[in-house]
């Protein structure tokens, strides 16, 4: 019977396939064409996003000059605009600038923890379950997608242009990653303490005030800092939006940035993130 | 034909691996080299080939001074010498033959070897390598994907890529269970047979070391105490060489 | 006052707690910090209401004044240009400040440089770099070349290096070693070595990160037509004093876009693994 049908479609029998080296080289995955071709798509693309990139041709054509320029203006720091002295006010200057994006840093990092908190307990398997818990982890999915700077134009047409739409926004934003992070950590602490304050009847608060929080706090602290960070950068550039802080200096500054002020503004900037950066990590190494 | 003559190597802490060492191996022999952890041992394979460079003394293969080369001829000694390792050091992302046309790499000037373009002959060569070792249908599997065994032998089938004279195995078994152990061994012994290539292994197991290897040199705090046939080995030159009687993770135990 | 007494006579000292000194610090910092925000002369605490914020989303999300849905709509249409110039300026940014980071990475990796002193220096200098913000970046570009779409690009180009350097490194250093040891010891030089044992190794984390630096130039980069460049930020900055529909519109298309690309990445991301 299979021999019939064999001979019905004209199949012959198929040899005993023995591998050797030649004809598995004939089988090789050619890999490399899609590779090829995804790099070629991948320039192209690139190409094609500079196609009409708009630019100032007589800047450009300048450049040695600004170069120049910039070497020799970079080292004339404009000291009467870093102190806020005549002709600026001292709120309108580095100084105090850099301060005030600092505390809405600060402050907008502890807004945010004390916020993420609750989000924290409620995206967390431990606490509320399962089915709430990948609620409240869609909920810190989309705080965190959204960008900072649309919360940013929002709450400063809400507030009005100062530090505190900026301390808002970096608090809000800051719900996301704390409340995502606080919840793993809670969801990996160690569960027996809560076994037993349930056996000495406690309750839900109870169980969060004594069995929780003293496991947590040390790794919570620890990722606040962390964001306070990110915090510090974010802060120092919302001001652009009017958001207060360091960025408000660069729309101080005017329309006509020159190397004296931008220097200014770019040192302040430079030594508040790094002196942050060294406190922050220093503190959350002294916390482990 | 590989030479040692008074190799001295102190790491820069200060730990002296070899003091002194005086080696003759000619072509075709199977070498193990035993010797408690720390010993030199490893220390003394990758001198061969300047994977650790000497503090002083020579290492000759083929009348070539292996210490006083570098760069252009240091690769071109390294490339005619195929290498074993104990965690077999495949790249785990790469197919199994990628992995063995690695051994063809420094055959080819950088350029186009860099995107991965290689002649026919090689691939040609890779698979036949892979042929020899009998896992020729595994060719274009992950090779993380394979056991550990075979990972082996697909590093074995690397270091035959290389077309080499002679192949340097530090500990290859060690990180291997027992029958996958002896398989692995046969291999090496086929290889040594067939191909006439040379083989230094630095052995954990000292039975097997017996058991395959023609010769064995045994290396004690950086010198060598014992070399000859394996026949000749009896308790109280293991004791020699070990400082105590064997302990029972030393022999496979058949 | 530390010691308590127990009724059978015996006490028990308990030891200092260290919130007695963190608390005063954090509260002190608080009320130090609150000043300079209260310092700002355009924040009056008085004035600040919260159905003011609602005002402000109905005015964003709803059609202003004789203004239709329609017109809603169809402004988003109208935003392809800038959103064209959002992508390009954020995707050619992303891809060649990768490639840029690539060398800077190796060089700062302690596995590769076994030189304590270049992969100091590098680091250091890139951890520098690092702090300079996107805006301040695109400002300096703007400077030099002019507004428009290049200096966006620039700026995109040059913070993507930024973040992609460190994370680079960092992973760079994680990789598994032994077959680089491997290639040495069939006499590849150090570039084939890395090529062939370290770059199939981090290739897809490399990706992955590409796609998330993406995500982040996407989020950030609106903020960069304040200073000069294009894309979507310039619709929101032209219509922000009286067209808080037409802002709206374009925050709800750049919430879309980013919500694409989220999805995709995660998507390739997943596959990645």
């Amino acid at each position: 019977m299979i021999e019939f049908l064999r001979r019905l479609f004209k199949i012959k029998p198929q040899p005993k396939s023995v591998l050797t080296p030649e004809k598995v080289l004939k089988r090789k995955p050619k890999r490399w064409i899609m590779n090829l071709l995804f790099t070629i798509a991948m320039m192209a693309a690139v190409a094609y996003s500079f196609n009409k990139a708009t630019y100032n041709e007589i800047r450009l054509r300048t450049f040695d000059i600004s170069f120049q320029t910039m070497i020799r203006q970079l080292g004339m720091i404009n000291w009467d605009f870093f102190f806020g002295r005549e002709p600026w006010e001292f709120v309108d200057g580095i100084v105090f600038m850099t301060i005030q994006t600092l505390a809405i840093a600060f402050l907008g990092t502890l807004l945010g923890a004390i916020l993420a908190l609750p989000f924290g307990f409620l995206a967390s398997k431990n606490i509320v379950g399962k089915h709430v818990a990948v609620f409240g982890d869609f909920l810190l999915t989309v705080i965190r997608v959204f960008p900072e700077i649309i919360l940013a134009i929002i709450l400063v047409k809400g507030f009005g242009m100062n530090a505190f739409a900026g301390l808002l926004t970096i608090g809000l934003h800051s719900i996301g990653m704390l409340g995502k992070l606080f919840s793993e950590t809670i969801d990996a602490m160690d569960k027996s303490p809560l076994e037993a304050l349930d056996a000495v009847g406690a309750t839900t608060f109870d169980k969060i005030r004594y069995g929780i929080i003293p496991q947590v706090l040390p790794d919570l602290t620890s990722v606040a800092l962390y964001r306070l960070d990110i915090n510090v950068r974010s802060a120092s550039v919302l001001g652009i939006i009017g958001a207060g802080g360091l960025g408000t200096t660069l729309l101080l500054a005017g329309d006509n940035w020159g190397w004296d002020t931008i220097g200014a503004i770019m040192i302040a900037i430079i030594v508040m993130v790094v002196t942050v950066d060294i406190v922050s990590s220093y503190l959350r190494n002294k916390l482990i | 034909m590989l030479q040692f003559v008074d190799v001295i190597k102190t790491y820069p802490n200060g730990v002296q691996a070899l003091r002194g060492v005086n080696l003759k191996i000619a072509d075709g022999e199977f070498v193990a080299i035993i010797g408690l952890s720390g010993a030199g041992k490893s220390t003394l394979l990758r001198a061969i080939n300047k994977m650790i460079p000497i503090t002083s003394g020579k290492v000759e293969i083929d009348g070539i001074d292996v210490s006083t080369i570098k760069g252009r001829r240091l690769r071109m000694l390294r490339r005619s010498i195929g290498m074993i390792f104990q965690s077999f050091n495949l790249v785990k992302r790469m197919s199994v033959f990628n992995n063995v046309l690695m051994g063809r790499v420094a055959f080819h000037s950088a350029f186009l070897t860099l995107f991965g373009v290689f002649p026919k002959e090689d691939k040609l060569l890779a698979l036949q390598s892979l042929d020899t070792m009998g896992i020729l249908d595994k060719a274009f599997i992950r090779a993380d994907q394979l056991s550990g065994g075979q990972q082996q032998r697909v590093a074995l089938a690397r270091a035959l890529t290389q077309k080499p004279k002679l192949i340097l195995a530090d500990e290859p078994v060690a990180s291997l269970d027992p029958i996958t152990t002896v398989q692995v061994m046969d291999d090496f012994a086929r290889i040594n047979r067939d191909f006439g290539i040379t083989i230094v292994a630095n052995m954990h197991h000292v039975d097997l070391a017996l058991k395959y290897a023609t010769r064995i040199i045994g290396i004690r705090e950086g010198t060598v105490v014992f070399d000859g046939l394996s026949s000749e080995i009896n308790d109280q030159i293991l004791v020699d060489i070990y400082g105590r009687s064997l302990k029972h993770d030393e022999v496979l135990g058949e | 006052m530390n010691k308590i007494a127990l009724p059978n006579g015996k006490f028990v000292v308990k030891p200092f707690n260290k919130m007695w000194i963190v608390l005063p610090i954090l509260v002190g910092l608080v009320v130090l910090f609150w000043q300079f925000i209260r310092m700002d002369p355009a924040f009056q605490p008085e004035n600040i209401k919260l159905d003011q914020l609602k005002i402000i989303l109905v005015k964003l999300f709803t059609p202003k004044g004789n203004r239709t849905w329609e017109d809603y709509f169809k402004f988003m249409l109208k935003l392809e240009n800038p959103l064209i110039a959002t992508l390009k300026m954020c995707f050619a940014g992303t891809i060649i400040g990768s490639l840029l980071a690539i060398p800077f990475a190796i060089l700062s990796s302690k596995n590769i440089v076994k030189y304590p002193p270049i992969y100091w220096g590098f680091r250091t200098l890139l951890n520098l770099f690092r702090t300079i913000p996107m805006v301040v970046l695109a400002i300096i570009a703007v400077l030099f070349i002019g507004t428009g779409l290049l200096a966006g690009i620039i700026a995109i180009t040059l913070f993507t290096f930024g973040v992609m350097s460190k994370m680079l490194y960092e992973v760079i250093e994680t990789v598994d070693m032994n077959p680089y040891e491997a290639l040495e010891s069939t006499g590849a030089n150090r570039v084939t070595a890395f090529r062939f044992a370290v770059v199939p190794q981090i290739m897809p984390i490399f990706i992955s990160y590409l796609l998330y630096v993406f995500e982040i130039n996407i989020r950030a980069s609106a903020i960069l037509a304040y200073v000069g460049a294009e894309g979507l930020g310039v619709a929101i900055k032209d219509n922000t004093l009286y067209n808080y529909d037409r802002v709206g519109a374009t925050i709800m298309v750049l919430l879309v876009l980013v919500l694409i690309i989220q999805t995709f990445s995660g998507w390739v991301r997943r596959r990645l693994q």
